[in-house]
């Protein structure tokens, strides 16, 4: 046990670096993935024609493909057309592409899921549909979508795991680049699963007393309800 | 100044207004059509009403009472007839349809309070965001309409967070705060359970009083009896019959208006005058 | 260039001979999830106090692992101190990892089935295991339906980083053709639209499936 502990502190500096660039990564990607995704969602939910069919198109598209491919596809795909991109930007465009389909579905779910009195009844008041979808519609999208998004918070921590499959040093790159040097396979695994554990949980905590604060009676939902 | 007993009183309410010179028309709606699918709602439906006029509209289920009233504020398009709101033209087109709609207030059936806003914030939204008053002052005036309507003590509450007819007083001193022309009532006491029904019809009375030109959608006898000017029956897309409430309830021309009055007034547990 | 590309092109029937492979990984991760996931639920919900915090435990754990963490575990316990080929851990991985996410769903389905229908079963002298399994989990799994679809085409998609174990699946099949034609653009451009038809398939199944075992009001 003690060893163990042992080998742990030897090895947290590299796996440090190696979260903090997870975490680094889990930023850029939710914050593109946001600033595309919701955009999308209003196209999907408001838009007509063209402007309809290519949202639907690009959210079918990458939820209907796996999240490696993306990455593969951007990183290796686009070098072969001559577009090189670094590895890190490569990963959040990658991460964020895929996040802001799933971003869009969360917003356009929590869109539909709004009465549609309340649009009537921004109308009926003499607003324009822009002025009831950005003062009615969308404030209360954003509390509805607060559960899955911060799901989507959490689950990005995770899937940045796949930016070490082009070799940008995260936290699971770190802990391949540990085993290869110790080879102590199983016990560094550990290790890094306990870091992602740990780092989730806090993560989830932080979310849940966000949540707490931006309540609003009747918009109670928890995280973990299906 | 209005009695609220006694038949007669009522004709010389109406007569009162004529003589006052009241009768000025704020409401004309011609020839109106509106088709859902293949099944026509209003065919060809005609109702004038005058300024401080507070109109009562009855009839059966699905015979276009809340399509009437959407078509009005243009939440609903009709396919075809005409509607003036004092001599304007009310059409699409955007600055048109946002001009009017603020002065035409309308409650509804199930509240539509904004959800994410207290009772403050839901009065004051409109007058901030469409009519761009400064936000101080908007609160000001939505403190005085909440007050109107018996709230002002609720202005911090979220609409979960109050019963049905405190959200339908709020949505009310919602349609007010625009300072609107007309009021259109959509049913605005259907959704309520029984006793507290009293609290809204009563904000609605004194608004009556107040001399806001009214529509309401309602089955409350009632307050049909008490506040309104005129009733009008509609029945089949049109209106039937129409006049004042002591002759509706007393000596409608037409059969079904009689057998509607009389099955509507006994499910309401209220004998026939 | 066009020489390269009817290279690649040629590849397809090497590329679509991975759909099997694929496909079997995916229903054995998703099957084998599925039960697991569904006793834990099962624990979750009626269990006793120590099998309700496994499950707990379990699913919180296994949810805040990357699956890349799972699959690289169970591949150098696979190597190292157990003996199962990169296959099967694959498999194991995928269903260790689905597990605790169709825990989740299934969870959240009997639990949305009323207190009422359980009570009504121990009424009629059903015991509570008749009531589980004639009464609620009959309801639950119908509502668990378009949650568990969603699930499973997660699944197939994930199934996807067993090329990093050398797997012979769609994706691994795609960086050998990369690796013969150079041609990285296109033939993940056609993998992507593999994946784009299964995902497409799989997600009409379901939603047959679902309307096949609807039941009016539930």
């Amino acid at each position: 046990m003690l060893e163990q502990i042992n080998f742990f502190i030897s090895i947290l500096p590299k796996l440090w670096q190696g979260l903090v660039v997870s975490l680094q990564l889990s930023v850029g990607a939710l914050a593109f993935g946001l600033v595309v995704g919701l955009p999308m969602a209003l196209a999907r939910t408001y838009g007509k024609g063209v402007v309809k069919s290519i949202a639907v198109f690009y959210i079918e598209i990458i939820r209907g493909t796996p999240m490696v491919l993306q990455l593969f596809l951007i990183y290796f795909g686009l070098a072969d057309v001559g577009l090189v991109l670094d590895r890190v930007t490569a990963a959040i465009l990658a991460l964020g592409i895929n996040s802001s389909a799933y971003q869009a579905e969360y917003f356009r779910g929590a869109i539909l899921s709004i009465d549609d009195g309340q649009m009537m009844a921004a109308e009926a008041l003499g607003m324009t549909k822009r002025q009831a979808i950005i003062n009615i519609i969308l404030p209360q999208a954003f509390r509805l979508v607060l559960p899955p998004w911060s799901n989507e918070l959490i689950y990005m921590v995770k899937y940045t795991s796949v930016a070490f499959l082009i070799a940008v040093p995260e936290l699971m790159a770190r802990g391949k680049m540990i085993i290869s040097k110790t080879f102590k396979p199983i016990e560094t695994l550990f290790w890094v699963g306990v870091i992602y554990v740990i780092v989730l949980s806090l993560i989830a905590k932080i979310v849940d007393i966000i949540e707490d604060k931006v309540s609003i009676p009747g918009f109670q939902m928890s995280r973990e309800e299906i | 100044m209005k009695e609220s007993s006694g038949s007669q009183v009522y004709d010389i309410k109406v007569i009162n207004r004529k003589v006052n010179n009241m009768t000025k028309p704020i409401l004309r709606i011609q020839n109106l059509h509106k088709k859902f699918g293949s099944s026509e709602v209003l065919k060809g439906l005609n109702l004038t009403v005058d300024e401080g006029e507070v109109v009562v509209i009855i009839g059966p289920s699905g015979t276009g009472k809340s399509t009437l009233l959407r078509c009005i504020n243009r939440l609903e398009t009709p396919d075809s007839g005409e509607i003036y709101l004092e001599d304007q033209k009310i059409e699409h087109g955007k600055t048109n349809l946002s001009r009017m709609r603020q002065k035409i207030g309308m409650v509804f059936q199930d509240f539509n309070l904004f959800n994410h806003l207290t009772a403050i914030q839901n009065v004051a939204i409109g007058p901030v965001k469409v009519k761009k008053i400064d936000k101080a002052k908007a609160m000001k005036a939505a403190e005085r309409e909440l007050e109107r309507v018996g709230l002002k003590d609720k202005a911090n509450s979220y609409p979960a967070e109050l019963s049905g007819g405190q959200k339908q007083r709020v949505a009310i001193a919602r349609a007010l705060a625009m300072e609107p022309k007309v009021m259109l009532f959509d049913e605005p006491t259907s959704a309520l359970d029984p006793e507290l029904t009293g609290e809204v019809l009563a904000v609605m009375k004194d608004l009556a009083k107040a001399g806001m030109t009214m529509v309401v959608v309602s089955h409350e006898m009632g307050f049909a009896r008490e506040a309104a000017h005129r009733i009008v029956f509609l029945e089949d897309g049109i209106v039937s019959e129409m006049g004042s409430p002591e002759k509706i309830f007393n000596n409608p021309e037409k059969q079904r208006t009689r057998e509607f009055i009389s099955k509507i007034t006994s499910l309401s547990g209220e004998g026939s005058a | 260039m066009s020489m390269r590309y009817t290279e690649v092109f040629n590849s397809i029937p090497y590329l679509l001979q991975g759909v099997g492979t694929t496909l079997e990984i995916t229903i054995y991760a998703l099957f084998l999830g599925a039960f697991f996931g569904l006793l834990l639920a099962l624990a979750r919900v009626y269990g006793g106090n120590i099998s309700r915090r496994f499950a707990i435990l379990y699913s919180r754990i296994i949810r805040s692992l990357p699956l890349l963490v799972i699959l690289f575990l169970l591949f150098y316990l696979g190597t190292e101190v157990i003996n199962f080929s990169e296959f099967q851990a694959v498999i194991l991985a995928l269903a260790i990892h689905t597990s605790a996410y169709q825990s989740e769903i299934f969870r959240g389905s009997i639990q949305s089935i009323s207190k009422g229908q359980m009570e009504a079963a121990l009424a009629l002298g059903m015991s509570k295991t008749q009531g589980i399994f004639t009464i609620i989990l009959p309801q639950a799994l119908r509502r668990a339906i378009p949650y568990w679809g969603n699930e499973a085409s997660i699944v197939l998609k994930d199934s996807s980083f067993a090329y990093v174990l050398g797997v012979l699946e769609i994706l691994r099949r795609g960086e050998f053709v990369i690796a013969r034609t150079g041609q990285a653009l296109i033939t993940y451009i056609i993998v992507g639209i593999i994946y784009l038809i299964l995902t497409s398939i799989l997600t009409k199944c379901l939603s047959i499936g679902e309307r096949k075992f609807r039941i009016p009001g539930l």
